[in-house]
């Protein structure tokens, strides 16, 4: 007992307390702004607190049970994942495209690329201001296309369900562009030419070229690009609460939308607090696989 | 080859390339419409927006941008100083806090720095919304909700310091270890490696952990939104949606007041481009 008191006094000190203070409060402020929220939510959301009542009783899983019924929380995670999946899908053929397109080192492409990324630089409350007054009633959108005769009258693209959540995919996919634009070009400018020559010399066409060397060669940022547009939509809230509030009908009520409704509109903390965990649950895994996914397809190409 | 046959094909590749140049400057152009909308109306009366909205401003006039700095709230001049000192403290917080823990697993086993960095990948992934009450409850724990270091110290934690810990660990990676032995030989303690060597060498990491969280942070909605209240204060972001639910169809000043709050951003992502884009794309080619 005392031998070992006096090993641990005298062993010389590899310490770095200075170092690991920092450290530390490093992992202090993460640990009480995430993990305990985390931990925070999981715990509330097996009560049903309630600023109105008294107290919060412990109620076990009737939270979780209310959610399997709760048909504007299936509504919320239907608009939530096919705008994710559709979103990213579209964003990143968009990106592929415009980054070959812009894929030239003379100084108008140079400046095209500067502009590309603009959409990113803004916040999502300038993005939803600027596109709710494009896709107004008697906004700039119909105009145009009334005047090119491809509709007939004006549309109301935030006013009816379906082409309401049409319009936040636009919009989404818009901003989203900017940033898999620019993450393909990087990827586009790291492939060797000689590639290319080597394949025009055994007369692969261009569609050959794109299928079996762009396209693989692209893997590394398309790992990347994917993975960051699924979770950026997946907690998307910004542009939505601007552009639609999550209307008509609720037709495009993120889950992230109806959390915050739960929590600061309905006052039930420990409902939202169970939805908490499902949406928590639901992007982990959604990012996880998807990463595990890409990643094993960067080895196969 | 008979010249004869090569001239039209030099034509041809030349007509290629404009052709290609056409329709990329088109293109481009159709996607940024939405920002030179914004740009142009900014100046234009509204009379001349609702006559046509994609016209240049001919002539321009400054009354949308001095009506919106001539609001009896300064809701500009206010929401501007507000985000300045966010985002200045909040970065100014991250980037030592992230730089040190990334810095201090390196010296720790392999095992641990697998778990920590797990955990902060967690970070990266978890949607704002799912802390955000239980974050507010904390902050009234410690008395400082509806507060800016209430908001600042909630940046300084979340998903923000994720992110400043995984740039900062990847290019510690880089970072040859004989440096850092060699200083420590030399008898410097690990707080004074960590300020004098390795921190000028993880510079590029630092001004991408600067740029992206300067960039979110200004533009960030929802925690400002209910950590701050609106009742207790706005930074640009949330002032604009204050303000502009008041004059729903007065379109310029609209864009006066969005024009006012972009113009930051804007310009520090010009001015800073080539550093953008290089720390954006520093993961996609490998």
């Amino acid at each position: 007992m005392t031998t070992r008191a006096v090993s641990i006094r005298v062993r010389p000190r590899r310490g770095d307390p200075a170092l690991s203070a920092v450290a530390l409060a490093a992992l202090g402020l993460y640990v009480l702004f995430i993990v305990v929220p985390v931990l925070m939510s999981a715990w509330k959301s097996l009560t049903n607190e309630n600023p109105l009542l008294a107290r919060a009783d412990f109620v076990g899983l009737s939270n979780y049970r209310e959610m399997a019924h709760d048909s504007a929380l299936t509504a919320s995670l239907g608009f939530t994942l096919l705008l994710a999946g559709a979103v990213t899908v579209v964003a990143n053929a968009a990106g592929i495209g415009f980054a070959m397109l812009l894929n030239r080192t003379s100084l108008s492409f140079r400046m095209m690329r500067t502009v590309a990324f603009l959409p990113q630089v803004l916040s999502g409350v300038i993005v939803g201001y600027v596109w709710r007054y494009i896709l107004a009633r008697d906004g700039i959108l119909n105009h145009v296309l009334v005047s090119l005769g491809v509709i007939d009258r004006p549309v109301t693209w935030l006013g009816s369900p379906h082409l309401a959540v049409l319009s936040v995919g636009i919009v989404a996919a818009w901003v989203l562009t900017g940033f898999t634009t620019v993450v393909h070009l990087a990827a586009l400018q790291s492939i060797p030419v000689e590639l290319y020559q080597a394949a025009m010399v055994d007369g692969a066409g261009r569609w050959q070229r794109f299928r079996r060397i762009t396209f693989p060669m692209l893997a590394p940022g398309t790992t990347i690009s994917v993975t960051i547009s699924l979770i950026t939509m997946l907690k998307l809230y910004d542009i939505i609460a601007v552009l639609t509030s999550g209307g008509p009908a609720d037709s495009t009520q993120s889950t992230a939308l109806y959390i915050i409704q739960l929590a600061f509109t309905d006052d039930r903390y420990g409902y939202a607090s169970a939805v908490s965990m499902l949406l928590l649950v639901v992007s982990v895994v959604i990012a996880l696989s998807v990463t595990a996914l890409l990643r094993r397809r960067e080895v196969d190409l | 080859m008979p010249p004869v046959a090569a001239a039209p094909r030099v034509s041809r590749r030349a007509w290629v390339t404009r052709g290609h140049l056409t329709a990329a400057a088109l293109l481009t152009l159709a996607f940024v419409s939405p920002v030179y909308l914004t740009l142009v109306n900014a100046f234009k009366t509204q009379d001349q927006i609702i006559r046509d909205p994609a016209a240049p401003p001919a002539p321009p006039t400054t009354h949308n941008l001095t009506d919106a700095l001539a609001r009896p709230d300064r809701i500009v001049q206010i929401g501007l100083t507000n985000s300045v000192v966010t985002v200045v403290v909040s970065v100014l917080l991250v980037i030592p806090l992230g730089s040190a823990l990334g810095f201090w697993l390196t010296r720790r086993s392999a095992r641990l720095r697998r778990i920590v960095l797990a955990g902060f990948a967690a970070g990266l992934m978890i949607p704002p919304a799912v802390v955000l009450l239980p974050t507010i409850r904390i902050l009234a724990f410690l008395h400082l909700d509806h507060t800016y270091p209430g908001l600042i110290l909630a940046n300084a934690g979340g998903g923000y310091l994720s992110f400043a810990v995984f740039v900062y660990s990847g290019f510690l990676r880089s970072v040859p270890g004989e440096i850092v032995e060699a200083a420590t030989v030399d008898g410097a303690g690990p707080l004074r490696v960590w300020w004098t060597i390795v921190m000028p060498l993880l510079r590029p990491a630092t001004a991408t952990v600067a740029i992206f969280l300067s960039l979110w942070i200004w533009n960030d909605f929802m925690n400002p939104q209910f950590i701050l209240g609106p009742l207790h204060g706005q930074t640009i972001t949330t002032g604009i949606y204050l303000s502009v639910g008041q004059f729903s169809t007065d379109y310029a000043q609209l864009f006066g007041v969005m024009l006012l709050a972009a113009v930051v951003p804007v310009a520090g992502y010009l001015a800073l481009q080539k550093q953008f884009i290089a720390g954006l794309t520093s993961g996609a080619t490998k």
